[in-house]
């Protein structure tokens, strides 16, 4: 288990090399004055001239790039230049929002795994055929155009949620007055129905090449209750492909985090990307999708030791 | 949404190199027919399964829309479509409303007067080049890098494939965001962006079948005959390695389709006065609330099919290509 977790870490730090090099790529190396990029459209020669100044662009690329990534590590991302504020304290402010919704939305996907296994178990049924097709329909909603349903049908017709905004939150990621809570519901489910279906979707599949491996006819060979083979031999088996996809799937779900913020004018990293992109200001976009990527780096992370801890086939491979 | 990629820790296990299965084989020795090639066979399991076939009938039809319309750009009036696209008529859009879906304009007029059928006929054109031309760009670099990855091993293997790791850290969509705030908007940097950042899903698919395929005798054989590595790689062993990439093809337009629309809505896509579902969307979201529901609703239906076609076809094929879900 050591050796994975050394080899995972390793990885994990070239994957951030990475990261660095490509995020410093598209923000200084593309466009063809970075510091008139980062100083924004209106900005003075005077304001542009001390920005390059202070991002050592005068400097050699190499050198660019190792102040670039100091710069990181101490939680410098820069200054947007439409609010004039460091874009550190701003992604702390939406942070917790945006977290909020994701945790939120897992929490409902988790909903998948039961009714994918319901489904294999049950395959060619009448039950089966409408939860798949009803998966894949579900599937096929761009993010946006569910949120804007949801908006419409639970907030405007039936006037039960609230339609837009986040309420306040008094307990950092916790919703923890009825406020907050409402105005969570209606982007949490509308981010969550859509990984729902992608996830019972594959949990179906899952299942299906499980029931019907030798082991399982093993189980049931020896006279086990179905109970006990579904639970105790096929479910452990068919969880782990679906939990390493939920991870990779994390990402789709910070994506669509964006997308539901601003659908539902929730305060939060998305929105504040969003409006940074109408300004095309450039500092706030890469700083919210340096964090975003990081958090979906590290939770892979988690998600990779947890599947080596379950699955001793991982840790030992090559 | 399709945009994201569960192929990369398959890839490896999924040894997706189809087979007719054992009990068509008998049954074709027991009626006395030929047995069927790759695709034949392929065909048949999926014609049993009917959301596939749907799908397939959905993309087909979204393909010659799109087709249509392509032609269309190239007629003098630049669109085959009831009304010109881009043409206002303030008198069909009493108080800027619009008018509702009649006889002469079967999705109604928007708040300019503008046929919401022509717009969204047009749009379908400009979906169908992004999710083909995208995919396109992706593909050429994924199955040059996939298979030299796969083929040669070693370090070579391991910078493209520690590269690919890089650009998957990257929620794809944050990722494309970047790219086109950098870019700024534009349909061939639409083209661009999501074309550069899907090609490693394309190179990693394949690189684990060519490694599976790779330890081949017919490879062997090739060698014998003194083939460069080259005519191996692109010759012998990539065409038997795309199953799974025909698969990934299909969903990848639909990833596409939905990533330009879902651009396009946070106003860095497709630019005015061109006409995209997701620019559509976000430009008549606003009149849902005073009633006038046609104009969001057509464009939204259109890009929700299509998606839906081309997700339910590529899963379709993937059973229908997967070995290991034969009976």
């Amino acid at each position: 288990m050591i050796t994975y977790i050394v080899r995972r870490l390793f990885q994990l730090v070239i994957v951030l090399i990475g990261v660095t090099i490509i995020t410093f790529v598209i923000m200084f190396a593309i466009p063809g004055d970075p510091a008139r990029q980062l100083a924004g459209k209106n900005a003075t020669p005077e304001r542009i001239a001390a920005i390059r100044l202070q991002l050592g662009l005068d400097k050699p690329v190499p050198v660019q790039y190792f102040k670039f990534v100091g710069r990181l590590i101490h939680g410098d991302l820069g200054e947007s230049y439409q609010l004039q504020r460091p874009v550190t304290q701003m992604i702390r402010e939406n942070a917790p929002n945006t977290i909020q919704l994701a945790l939120a939305a897992v929490l409902i996907e988790l909903l998948g795994i039961p009714l994918g296994i319901y489904s294999a178990l049950r395959q060619y049924t009448f039950w089966d055929t409408t939860l798949t097709t009803a998966a894949l329909i579900i599937w096929g909603i761009p993010v946006f155009v569910l949120g804007l349903f949801m908006q419409w049908f639970f907030g405007l017709k039936l006037n039960l949620l609230p339609l837009i905004g986040a309420g306040d939150n008094v307990l950092w990621v916790i919703p923890a007055n009825y406020n907050s809570f409402a105005s969570l519901i209606l982007p949490a489910v509308t981010l969550g129905l859509i990984e729902v279906a992608y996830i019972s979707y594959m949990q179906r599949a899952a299942m299906l090449e499980v029931i019907r491996s030798d082991y399982i006819r093993t189980a049931r060979a020896k006279g086990l209750s179905e109970r006990k083979v579904v639970m105790k031999h096929a479910f452990k088996n068919a969880i782990i492909p679906v939990m390493t996809i939920a991870g990779i799937d994390l990402g789709a779900l910070m994506g669509g985090a964006i997308l539901t913020e601003t659908v539902f004018a929730r305060p939060g990293i998305g929105l504040m990307i969003y409006q940074a992109i109408g300004a095309r200001d450039l500092p706030v976009v890469a700083g919210g999708v340096l964090f975003a990527t990081l958090i979906y780096v590290f939770a892979n992370l988690f998600v990779d030791l947890g599947y080596a801890w379950v699955d001793p086939r991982i840790r030992l491979e090559g | 949404m399709p945009d994201r990629d569960t192929s990369g820790k398959q890839a490896t296990e999924d040894l997706t190199i189809s087979t007719v299965s054992e009990r068509d084989l008998i049954e074709d020795k027991l009626v006395g027919r030929k047995p069927l090639g790759l695709w034949a066979d392929t065909w048949r399991r999926l014609k049993r399964n009917h959301l596939a076939v749907v799908g397939l009938c959905i993309v087909v039809v979204f393909l010659a829309i799109g087709m249509t319309e392509e032609i269309g750009n190239f007629t003098p009036n630049g669109y085959l479509a009831p009304y010109d696209p881009n043409a206002t008529n303030y008198e069909i859009s009493p108080r800027g409303l619009g008018s509702p879906p009649s006889w002469s304009h079967p999705f109604g007029a928007d708040y300019l007067g503008r046929d919401v059928f022509s717009r969204t006929l047009v749009a379908t054109r400009i979906s169908m080049l992004v999710g083909v031309i995208a995919v396109a760009i992706a593909l050429i670099i994924g199955l040059i890098l996939g298979p030299i990855s796969g083929y040669y091993g070693g370090w070579v293997d391991s910078v493209i494939m520690r590269t690919a790791d890089v650009f998957f850290a990257f929620p794809y969509i944050l990722f494309v965001l970047l790219i086109m705030t950098v870019l700024g908007p534009g349909l061939w940097n639409v083209f661009m962006a999501i074309g550069i950042l899907s090609w490693a899903t394309y190179a990693r698919l394949n690189r684990g079948s060519v490694l599976s395929v790779k330890a081949m005798e017919y490879v062997e054989a090739a060698r014998a005959q003194g083939a460069s590595d080259l005519r191996i790689i692109f010759r012998h062993v990539l065409p038997n390695t795309m199953a799974p990439v025909y698969v990934a093809i299909a969903m990848g337009i639909g990833g596409a389709i939905v990533t330009e629309a879902a651009l396009s809505f946070l106003g860095i896509g497709i630019q005015p006065p061109n006409a995209s579902w997701g620019k559509m969307i976000s430009d008549y979201l606003s009149y849902l609330a005073a009633g006038s529901w046609w104009m969001l609703t057509f464009p939204s239906v259109f890009l929700t099919v299509t998606v839906f076609g081309f997700i339910s076809f590529g899963n379709g094929l993937r059973d229908a290509t997967d070995p290991k879900l034969k009976e």
